[in-house]
């Protein structure tokens, strides 16, 4: 630990050039908070009390119960680095010393909206990887999170003592095994190329991957070792590293260096078991068959010398000190994040274009683009953390321009914002700025471009997050695309009614606390909660009913939500349903067709989207999936919530006054997307297009109150005749499993409507990895039930994957399971049960 | 049958006595309550009639046609309307409904402020197409009433302008939701009608009136305190006529000099009206 003042950190955050903002990101258990520990201890600032406090980083009590992250946790880091090593930065520093801000984030799938805030902040990331494991779903998952936000990852494969102590595998099946993992994580990297960001594929001859164990807190990269034999072999460091990976022999008799695997019949030990792996397993064998003599000698040799009762270690204890003064986890780490990842300088001027909505060139994107301390103030708040005080919270965010202090005044632009609007605009001064470290906080003055802060004062402006500014003139920052969403829902009450005004203010904070969490209130006056997965809701409704509205509570059984899409393709011949307004003078005719998946997909996840330019947008539209380009252009809106997976298209043909009703029209399309027909669920991937229009000739008889919910009639009518279907979420699973267990898996899956798509054996190991597809209807208690059929040895991670239409038949016949499915949720939101009538919403001529 | 009948435009009295006999006999009395609104309160109504009326809203109306048309083909249900029963388009749909169903209708006219509006001094023979003023919201202005106002202007006729009101509406909110929750009922003023139009020519910009054109707005016309003030726009928009209902009428090139005579006794200020009168219609005076 080091000790810093405030004021000492302050001085670090004016180098910009030496501020590292990275996160840490990885698939469940492959090790993030104990690898984060190593480095916490040997170079975490302030706070030496609570030095070698195990999971620094987990502050919650069931965190560090369970033994998984829940939250993410912000804490900063001191390096000094050697001069020397300075001089392989590619780009600009000042002086040898560096802030490290280390956000540490949650593995398990149903909190990676913890991590896509975590990501927003941060430019670069440290990629956790288990050696035995290998690259798992979420591995790929955040990694293609990271990308998309243009953040450089670099990599470590952590749990190396496992498998050398377990698994007790050769030298050369150890570096296949890590060759293969370097493999396929540079796959998932390449697949998600880009070109502003470069190529970013880790290499362990550049120094861009590491390997340790987190647990025994060591790691070396090959960098390191090249250090250590390039005075002895008298070559170049670069060219050393070159040769300490790959297919790179050393023949000892001609003391030359080689490409080939064998001489003179012989097989050549490859130099990087030869030089890296081979100390290393000496030491283990040496230490674990309690070589004593050896061990010393190797010690000796290592030049590590071992204090008082560390000498009568023996074992695994002796292991793990030996193996850290041997390499130190924290030196490699902070070695890989200070040379390898880019600094808030170096990184703004590639992510500005995706940071900002507004042009890149006005005042803001400039200040954003050079890392501006002096431009004008752009901060982006990606999450709320609860504060001590109840109920109140800290808005934690990067300045990306300009300087925060305490007491300037700010404009608070939510999600909903619009330049020149004054909807969801708050124009509030800060009471105080802060800085956060683990679970404790410190005040301080002010907090310029490019660093990680957390501000008081602003929450009750922000639902969960916004961009702050000084700037009238300012656009947004780009709104946080999540990768998971709330699919599953409880509905919740209070056991006493008094507490009633409790649960709703509770509600409320939980809402703000997590970035995923959904809160509302059902048409049946029901107060639903929906998260992304079982675990997800069970956190939050723990947290709701221990901290936010601390009263007992009851709780429903987990429902799934639905989306309600059509399967009936457009043909020629199809006659558009009408529907007639309230005082019959104004008539809507609208034909509703699929939208295809991979349009739904763009849309889903921001490729296509309602603020992009809509000359662009036509063109993505028409090259890549075969629309109409003057259809493609007169997109009116996206829906539900203006930015949802349906479509809008004005398809009329010089309709008089069409503009004047477009906004009802619009509404009523929001209105009716976000509740459709079936059993008021939204709707998805769903294609309107507004065919023809009559109007009366004068305003007064077309305003808001007849157009509105004509609009939304007309497109429930068109959907009711376009085949309806319900669409169920299906989460991607991944089981690992022993091939003995197999078996039950199968079984397990079958039973719950899933099927098994792949199944691989990890290589030099008896696990199996097993994806399947599993409905989230289907997964409530599969994870018991899978641990009781396989005695158990599976271990599954499921993450939200797709939409299916939910089969069995039509949702409109009650005698199907959609029939049924409809039926339940009719009557559980208290709507009229029985098919939904067509007539209802279809006028004749 | 279905009998629709104007009530006139004030109070309880103006009914017909042809219309009076038909309410009295009849087996059920609808009141049409959303186009436009009496002076007086319902009660009054049933009072002087002498029997229970049923106020249908915009909703029994337009959604429950079915339910005013019921057992018309055996008995007589009356249908009343304030002013005359075509004076708004409204009611074709009912007409028709009962049409389809065979049941036979009858009209029992009255005033309406598409005649009575000559009591201004303008000659009914030089009105255009009548428009409508809705109530502007921040991202809703319809201006197509100016290209009406446009094609009566070109032609030198004078345009009524009916002015919104607002009974029993829902908020966007409480319509998405379906709760039937109604906003407090508004009515338009005259004032507020002419600075619209003001923002309509700034917004289009095509000259088809300016702010001192001249316009004349009435209140509560055909009652005992009616009020007549003429005026420039500019004038009217800060006017106070008092009470609903209001309506205003845009004067054409085409007046004459009769009807100037006329309306320049309700001129607010009589010096300022001579001279808009002077600027944009002298020349076309006879």
């Amino acid at each position: 630990m080091v000790n810093f003042t405030v004021a000492e950190i302050r001085e670090l955050m004016d180098r910009t050039t030496n501020v590292r903002n990275m996160s840490v990101i990885a698939h469940v258990d492959h090790g993030k908070s104990t690898l984060t520990d190593s480095l916490v201890q040997r170079a975490g600032i302030i706070s030496s009390k609570v030095a070698g406090e195990a999971r620094f980083t987990d502050t919650r009590q069931d965190e560090q119960d369970r033994g998984i992250t829940i939250k993410s946790t912000a804490i900063s880091l001191f390096a000094e680095m050697d001069p020397e090593d300075c001089k392989d930065i590619k780009q600009t520093t000042n002086g040898h010393t560096f802030l490290v801000n280390l956000i540490d984030s949650p593995g398990h799938v149903d909190f990676s909206s913890e991590v896509t805030a975590a990501l927003r902040v941060t430019d670069g990331s440290l990629v956790v990887v288990d050696c035995v494991s290998g690259v798992c779903v979420q591995t790929e998952t955040v990694l293609r999170q990271a990308l998309g936000e243009r953040i450089k990852p670099v990599v470590i494969i952590n749990k190396v003592d496992r498998a050398l102590l377990e698994l007790q595998v050769s030298k050369e099946d150890l570096y296949q095994s890590f060759a293969r993992t370097v493999e396929s994580v540079n796959v998932i990297i390449a697949t998600y190329y880009d070109k502003a960001l470069g190529d970013v594929q880790v290499y362990p001859e550049k120094g861009t991957i590491a390997f340790g164990s987190g647990l025994h807190g060591w790691a070396f990269t090959v960098r390191q070792f090249a250090g250590r034999y390039a005075k002895k072999f008298g070559v170049d460091k670069t060219k050393m590293m070159e040769r300490l990976w790959g297919d790179s022999f050393f023949n000892p008799k001609t003391k030359k260096w080689t490409k080939i695997a064998t001489h003179e019949g012989k097989a050549l030990e490859r130099s990087f078991n030869m030089f890296i792996l081979d100390p290393i397993f000496k030491i283990f064998s040496a230490i674990m068959n309690f070589k004593k003599e050896e061990t010393t000698t190797l010690l000796e040799k290592l030049e590590i010398t071992l204090k008082g009762e560390e000498k009568d270690l023996e074992g695994k204890p002796l292991l793990k000190v030996v193996m850290k003064k041997f390499l130190p986890a924290a030196d490699a780490l902070l070695e890989m994040i200070v040379l390898h990842l880019p600094s808030p300088v170096t990184a703004q001027r590639y992510r500005a274009e995706t940071l900002y909505e507004g042009p890149i060139d006005d005042e803001c994107g400039v200040g954003i683009r050079d890392c501006d301390p002096k431009g004008p103030l752009m901060l982006y708040v990606s999450k709320m953390v609860p504060t001590s005080d109840k109920g109140r919270f800290y808005a934690f965010g990067r300045v990306f321009s300009g300087t925060v202090r305490s007491g300037l005044k700010v404009r608070i632009q939510g999600p909903n914002y619009v330049p020149g609007k004054k909807d969801d605009l708050f124009v509030k001064a800060i009471q105080r700025t802060i800085l956060m470290m683990g679970r404790y906080i410190e005040p301080i003055d002010d907090v310029p471009a490019g660093n990680i802060c957390g501000l008081v004062g602003v929450d009750q402006f922000l639902l969960k997050s916004g961009t702050l500014t000084t700037l009238e003139t300012a656009h947004n920052m780009k709104v946080m695309k999540f990768s998971v969403s709330p699919v599953v829902q409880v509905a919740v009450e209070v056991k006493n009614a008094n507490d009633l005004p409790k649960l709703v203010e509770g509600l409320k904070r939980l809402s703000k606390s997590d970035p995923c969490v959904l809160t509302f209130i059902s048409e049946s006056g029901e107060h639903i909660v929906a998260g992304a997965g079982e675990l997800h809701l069970e956190i939050c409704l723990k947290d709701l009913e221990e901290d936010h509205a601390g009263i007992p509570l009851k709780v429903s059984p987990p429902v799934v939500s639905y989306r309600e899409t059509v399967s009936r393709e457009r043909k020629e011949t199809d006659e558009p349903a009408l529907s007639k307004s309230p005082n019959k003078h104004n008539r809507l005719y609208v034909i509703a067709e699929p939208l295809s998946e991979e349009v739904s997909r763009d849309i889903e996840s921001g490729k296509i989207g309602p603020r992009d330019d809509f000359k662009a947008r036509a063109r993505i539209l028409a090259d890549e999936h075969g629309w109409d380009v003057t259809d493609a252009r007169k997109i009116w809106c996206f829906g539900p919530d203006t930015t949802g997976a349906n479509l809008l298209v004005d398809t009329t043909k010089a309709v008089q006054y069409l503009n004047e009703i477009k906004d009802s029209v619009v509404s009523g399309f929001q209105w009716a997307t976000r509740e459709g027909p079936l059993a008021e669920e939204p709707m998805r991937s769903i294609r309107f297009s507004l065919m023809d229009v009559t109007l009366h000739a004068d305003a007064i008889h077309r305003g808001g109150g007849q157009i509105i919910p004509t609009a939304r009639r007309v497109l429930y009518a068109a959907t009711l005749r376009a085949e309806p279907q319900l669409l169920e979420p299906v989460y991607l699973v991944e089981i690992q499993v022993p091939e003995q267990a197999m078996g039950g898996i199968y079984g397990v899956l079958t039973r719950r409507r899933g099927h098994v798509f792949s199944e691989e054996q990890r290589p030099g190991t008896p696990l199996f990895n097993v994806k399947a597809y599993l409905p989230v209807n289907e997964s409530f208690g599969f994870t018991a039930d899978l641990r009781s059929n396989t005695g158990g040895q599976a271990f599954p991670q499921s993450v939200f994957d797709h939409w299916q239409i939910l089969p069995g038949g039509s949702p409109m016949d009650v005698t199907t399971k959609p029939g049924q499915v409809v039926q339940d949720m009719r009557k559980r939101k208290g709507i009229k049960l029985g098919a939904p009538d067509v007539n209802e919403y279809y006028d004749k001529l | 049958m279905l009998y629709f009948i104007g009530l006139g435009l004030s109070n309880e009295k103006d009914i017909t006595v042809a219309g009076l006999e038909i309410v009295k006999n009849a087996s059920r009395v609808y009141l049409e309550a959303y186009t436009s609104i009496l002076m007086i309160e319902t009660e009054k109504l049933e009072e002087f009639y002498g029997r229970p009326v049923i106020v249908a809203d915009r909703e029994m109306v337009e959604s429950s046609a079915d339910e005013i048309l019921a057992g018309s083909d055996t008995s007589d249900i009356a249908f009343l309307v304030v002013g005359d029963p075509y004076g708004a388009t409204t009611h074709t749909d009912l007409l028709l409904r009962a049409r389809e169903l065979g049941i036979p209708t009858r009209n029992i006219h009255n005033a309406s402020i598409m005649n009575a509006i000559g009591a201004c001094g303008l000659q009914l023979y030089n009105f255009g197409q009548t428009v409508s003023m809705v109530f502007f919201l921040d991202n809703w202005k319809p201006s197509s009433y100016y290209d009406r106002i446009k094609e009566n202007r070109e032609i030198g006729l004078h345009t009524l302008v009916l002015l919104d009101i607002k009974v029993k509406e829902q908020s966007l909110e409480n319509m998405a939701r379906g709760r039937k929750i109604y906003e407090p009922p508004r009515y338009m003023t005259v004032a507020q009608c002419c600075q619209q139009m003001l923002e309509t020519e700034e917004e289009r910009g095509e000259k088809v009136y300016t702010p001192k054109s001249l316009a004349v707005g009435v209140s509560r016309l055909g009652s005992e305190d009616q009020k007549i003030v003429a005026g420039t726009l500019e004038q009217l928009a800060e006017a106070d006529l008092g009470k609903p209902l209001h309506s205003v009428v845009l004067l054409g090139k085409r007046v004459h000099e009769l009807e100037i005579d006329f309306i320049r006794e309700f001129a607010i200020d009589k010096d300022i009206f001579n001279a808009a009168y002077e600027a944009e219609y002298g020349e076309h005076s006879t």
